[in-house]
């Protein structure tokens, strides 16, 4: 790929996730703050890309714009908060906050700069030819070596399953609509229909 | 010709705005999940960044497994989040304030 | 790509334990309505079972599995006894209360046993990978459990706290695991700790910062200050028998965790990491112990008082001898005793439509049931390092380590802060024996219940008469 253009896709995809990044603490509506995350994964999502990360970068598009930050919509949206809160903490608490990012990311750069991970020590890998697959490369991994860390990850949704059924399912309530499964199978066709024997009528002589 | 410290200090912002947005909110829960996967998301990103310069796929695992992780941990927070609704018809964080010490 | 089927025998308490909990699962869902005690009996005996199991490894040499993603050694055994054990308790202690309270008996049940067995993975941990998959196994159940009481605003919202604090916690561990993944090229515990010991000092600035997020992820975790905030709200909100879980198996994975994160793989920054962790501890003693004074609040003053037991129980992994890692092995198994012990009898005191919360509800116990009173003395006095207590035992292990490691003030700031805590302990000793009760009613609570109290309390005293016999099996785990 030619450099120059690399350069041009990095910076903006970088530039995006960091502006989405800002919006999402920032902005006041929980509804614009999702769609700014959102945008934010699909930038990363492109950072990814660049960094060969292929399935990766296809799994945040999919399992995460897709699933989760829906669900985050969901919630936003059932839960109704539609009168916009106020700034008050936002104003008391921005001087706080910004110190804390300003210092954060000045140490953080300090330490992770280019004069401990640049060029000189960390080389450009070369890039894989067309014929590389990651997601085999990942899927020989995982279902091998990672076998145990798989099934730990197995037993993490599961416990999300119960976890999060036990916690919102309160049983059916009276006057939903919803479908009962078994009454379905157990139905007869005797319950459905009832063939009524009737007379004939007399044929109308004219 | 991008260095890995271009891809760890995006990392290190986000990371920084996550933490920033998480002292800075005072009004609303669900932009506090929201700012932890935003942190997630700086983690992720440097974990692919060193391991694709590192060139194995250890760190690509790990991600994989990050991204299993949040999103049962999205699952779970969002049925607790949904838990307190019910209860306090608020989930304003300056509201929640029955358990001082 | 050769794929060999990894050993399965040292994993084995763990696949029963799974195993054991999709058949909870299935039974509770088709006779849990018929027979109400099915989850409670099928989770003791899956305890019991994991036990003996994980007892038949005692002994049996250190071992690597799944791609030396999993270890069995004497640490990781002896702790899942003591995990096994005091879970075994807990939910004893817990089954009258989630009865009375109305909680989900199956999901309750289920969920703990998924937290068990998240700690059980977590102690056998000899990768990153493993060790935040594990940490998570058990956190996640731990934050449904403390909502699991649907309908209590302040349970809710201790679960909201809890949370999003956890989360957090996770978030900062994983950005510090990054940076030690970047500079040694591994995830798995030895090879990190070779390269963190060979590194160059431009590198080691690096490991230190990301050894910074791994401590603050830590003590967030354990609930040490100056990361706190969180343990008095949620030990306050959860349901009672949640905070009796809460506050004692996961301290001894959270201790397992900072030894393999910080000894095992970062020995060759011992320094660097004292100095961060001597500021935790003397923070968490110092305001553990004055905070705590100031409650009525019973539970929340558990809460403070273990924040500062934390603070203690890291004096010994500061010291950064062999002998200190015992003494905090040893440290951190009789405090979730004395901790059960205390949550114990708060659930024993609680009827229902009252919940026994705050230190006057203990008032006049010796005469409402001079046995638990007695009871209650000793895990206080426990508690508060009182000879012949096991706890003066505890601590004097972790402060004897302190000073052999030449940093006596240590000792001595922890000293004096033991004595002002003993006073909000001895407190309580005082409502208990010379207050007069406002609800003279007597206590009662079914058998297996006293059973096991009595063996709580009487243990505290015997560990504390006769301390040899464990401190030997902790220090086997680091000398043998």
């Amino acid at each position: 790929m030619d450099l120059l253009v690399e350069q041009i896709i990095f910076f903006a995809f970088a530039g995006m996730t960091v502006l989405a990044g800002a919006v999402v603490v920032a902005v006041r509506n929980p509804v614009h703050s999702v769609l700014a995350l959102v945008v934010a994964f699909v930038a990363s999502a492109g950072l990814w890309l660049l960094l060969e990360a292929e399935f990766l970068a296809l799994v945040l598009i999919f399992v995460y714009v897709g699933a989760v930050m829906t669900l985050f919509l969901f919630v936003v949206m059932m839960l109704n908060i539609r009168e916009l809160p106020s700034r008050e903490g936002f104003v008391r608490f921005l001087p706080l906050a910004l110190f804390a990012l300003a210092a954060i990311v000045a140490m953080m750069v300090f330490v992770i700069g280019p004069q401990h991970f640049g060029l000189a020590q960390y080389a450009i890998p070369a890039h894989h030819g067309a014929d590389y697959s990651n997601i085999r490369e990942l899927g020989l991994v995982l279902y091998t070596h990672d076998v145990y860390p798989f099934e730990l990850a197995a037993v993490l949704l599961l416990i999300a399953i119960i976890a999060a059924i036990s916690l919102s399912f309160r049983g059916r309530r009276v006057g939903t609509r919803s479908q009962v499964p078994s009454a379905q199978i157990a139905v007869k066709s005797a319950d459905r229909i009832r063939i009524i024997k009737m007379a004939s009528e007399p044929k109308v002589k004219r | 010709m991008i260095p890995l410290s271009d891809y760890l200090i995006v990392g290190a912002i986000l990371f920084g705005l996550s933490l920033a947005g998480i002292i800075i909110n005072r009004k609303n829960v669900i932009i506090l999940l929201m700012c932890i996967e935003l942190m997630l998301l700086a983690v992720n990103t440097n974990f692919i960044a060193f391991s694709h310069y590192l060139g194995d796929n250890l760190g690509e695992i790990f991600v994989f497994f990050i991204l299993t992780v949040a999103a049962a941990e999205a699952a779970i927070g969002l049925a607790i989040l949904m838990v307190l609704y019910r209860n306090r018809q608020t989930i304003n964080v300056e509201d929640l304030d029955s358990l001082k010490g | 790509m050769t794929f060999t089927i990894p050993n399965f025998i040292p994993a084995i308490p763990e696949i029963f334990m799974l195993v054991m909990i999709c058949v909870i699962l299935m039974t509770d869902l088709f006779l849990g309505k018929r027979i109400k005690s099915i989850a409670y009996s099928l989770t003791q005996l899956t305890l019991i079972g994991a036990f003996l199991l994980t007892m038949h490894q005692y002994g049996m040499p250190k071992v690597y599995t799944f791609d030396h993603m999993y270890v069995l050694d004497k640490l990781a055994i002896l702790s899942k006894l003591a995990i096994l054990l005091v879970s075994f308790f807990v939910f004893l202690y817990s089954r009258e209360y989630i009865g009375m309270t109305k909680l989900p008996r199956g999901e309750y049940h289920i969920l703990g046993l998924f937290a068990v067995l998240g700690m059980m993975v977590l102690v056998s941990a000899s990768n990153f990978l493993t060790l935040y998959l594990g940490l998570e196994v058990l956190s996640l159940p731990l934050y449904a459990m403390v909502a699991l009481k649907r309908d209590s605003g302040v349970a809710s919202e201790a679960a909201m706290k809890y949370f999003v604090m956890g989360a957090l916690a996770s978030g900062m561990l994983l950005y510090g695991l990054s940076m030690l993944y970047g500079v040694s090229h591994s995830l798995d515990f030895t090879a990190v700790a070779k390269v963190v010991s060979e590194t160059s000092p431009a590198h080691s600035l690096i490991l230190i910062f990301g050894l910074v997020f791994i401590i603050a992820g830590i003590a967030f975790k354990m609930g040490a200050a100056p990361f706190h905030m969180w343990v008095p709200d949620v030990y306050d909100g959860s349901p009672t028998s949640v905070t009796l879980f809460i506050s004692s198996a996961p301290k001894i994975a959270a201790l397992i965790m900072a030894y393999r994160l910080l000894v095992e793989s970062a020995p060759g920054l011992i320094i660097q990491w004292q100095h961060v962790l001597m500021v935790i501890a003397v923070l968490s003693i110092v305001l553990g112990n004055v905070v705590a004074i100031a409650q009525s609040n019973i539970k929340r003053m558990l809460a403070y008082s273990s924040i500062a037991h934390m603070g203690y129980m890291l004096l010994g992994i500061i010291a950064g001898t062999k002998a200190g890692y015992a003494s905090s092995l040893f440290y951190v198994f009789t405090y979730s005793m004395m901790s059960m012990g205390a949550f114990a009898m708060l659930l024993m005191m609680s009827k229902s439509g009252f919940e026994a919360e705050n230190i006057e509800d203990l008032q006049g116990l010796n005469s409402r049931n001079p046995w638990y009173a007695l009871m209650m003395l000793l895990i206080m006095f426990s508690m508060a390092g009182i000879p012949p207590a096991v706890g003066f035992f505890a601590k004097l292990g972790v402060l004897e380590a302190v000073i052999n490691a030449n940093m006596t003030w240590l000792a001595i700031v922890a000293l004096i802060f033991a004595i002002v805590g003993a006073y909000y302990y001895l407190r309580v000793v005082k409502v208990m024996y010379f207050d007069d009760p406002k609800d003279a009613t007597a206590v009662t609570a079914p058998m297996d219940m006293r059973i096991a109290i009595t063996i709580n309390g009487l243990a505290v005293i015997a560990l504390g008469l006769f301390p040899s016999a464990l401190i030997g099996l902790c220090r086997n785990v680091f000398f043998g």
